[in-house]
């Protein structure tokens, strides 16, 4: 059952990383608006990497469940985004 | 609550995958479509994500119940197989050596009933002897209060040691204790 939980929770990051594909798809304004998300998302995540220790006690999980949460969240980004561009 | 996790995971997928797949982007109410069914999809994955994580947290609760009857369950068994082995053991013993057995219950016995006594003997003994104090005083106060008042020494021996006027030993004890206490406060 804690497969299923991870599992759905997943698959909303992925259609999340759709519909935000879909958003930038409205309009060019959109789609500059989702670049700077995208790319303010994957500094954040870079630093969440370097930082792994610090930002681990300050969210209060281990090392590991984050390392985790940022290789899934790469992975539902990476999927969401794929889905969109190949349909 | 498991159907319905089940229902809304494919739900979301489904809505996720098909209008992609299906719809052209280049049509506006197939757009349109798009947005409204990914919007859709991450509604129903978050519900189901939620529904599987109370069901995930409820088997847990289960798991630690079971897990904690187990425990009882083998520490009676380990203590009822504990107290049958104790006792086994002293029946063997009973068994093997009555007559130790016998010997040393009599010990235990006696040791006990020479204690109980020497106890009693003391809690007895206590009282006693400060009742015979209270009394002389309370008689030697008294004696003193009538002699006072002018009563003459038959008359007070009659009234506080309740001995009549005779040759009898009581009398003469009486009378020696009433001399003595005289003398004394003299």
């Amino acid at each position: 059952m804690r497969a299923m939980y991870l599992g759905n929770y997943f698959v909303a990051g992925c259609i999340a990383s759709s519909f935000l594909g879909w958003v930038a798809s409205l309009h060019p304004m959109a789609f500059r608006a989702i670049a700077f998300l995208a790319a303010a998302t994957f500094i954040i995540w870079g630093l969440c990497w370097l930082l792994d220790f610090s930002v681990s006690g300050w969210l209060k999980i281990s090392v590991n469940t984050l390392q985790a949460l940022l290789l899934a969240g790469l992975a539902a980004s990476a999927i969401g985004a794929g889905v969109f561009l190949c349909s | 609550m498991q159907l319905k996790m089940f229902v809304l995971s494919g739900a979301a997928v489904a809505l996720w995958l098909v209008p992609l797949t299906a719809l052209d982007k280049r049509v506006g109410w197939h757009k349109s479509i798009q947005g409204l069914s990914l919007g859709a999809a991450i509604a129903c994955a978050v519900s189901a994500g939620n529904i599987a994580r109370q069901l995930a947290d409820e088997a847990e609760i289960e798991a630690i119940k079971s897990r904690a009857i187990n425990a009882d369950v083998v520490d009676e068994i380990a203590v009822s197989a504990y107290v049958s082995q104790q006792q086994r053991q002293q029946e063997a013993e009973a068994i093997l050596n009555p007559v130790e057995h016998l010997e040393r219950a009599l010990a235990l016995h006696d040791a006990e009933v020479e204690r109980s006594e020497l106890i009693t003997q003391n809690q007895l003994a206590e009282p006693e002897a400060e009742r015979s104090e209270n009394g002389e005083l309370e008689r030697a106060e008294r004696a003193l209060q009538l002699k006072a008042k002018g009563w003459g020494k038959a008359k007070i021996i009659l009234e506080v040691w309740g001995v009549s006027k005779g040759g009898s030993p009581k009398y003469k004890a009486a009378e020696a204790e009433y001399k003595r206490l005289v003398e004394e406060s003299a």
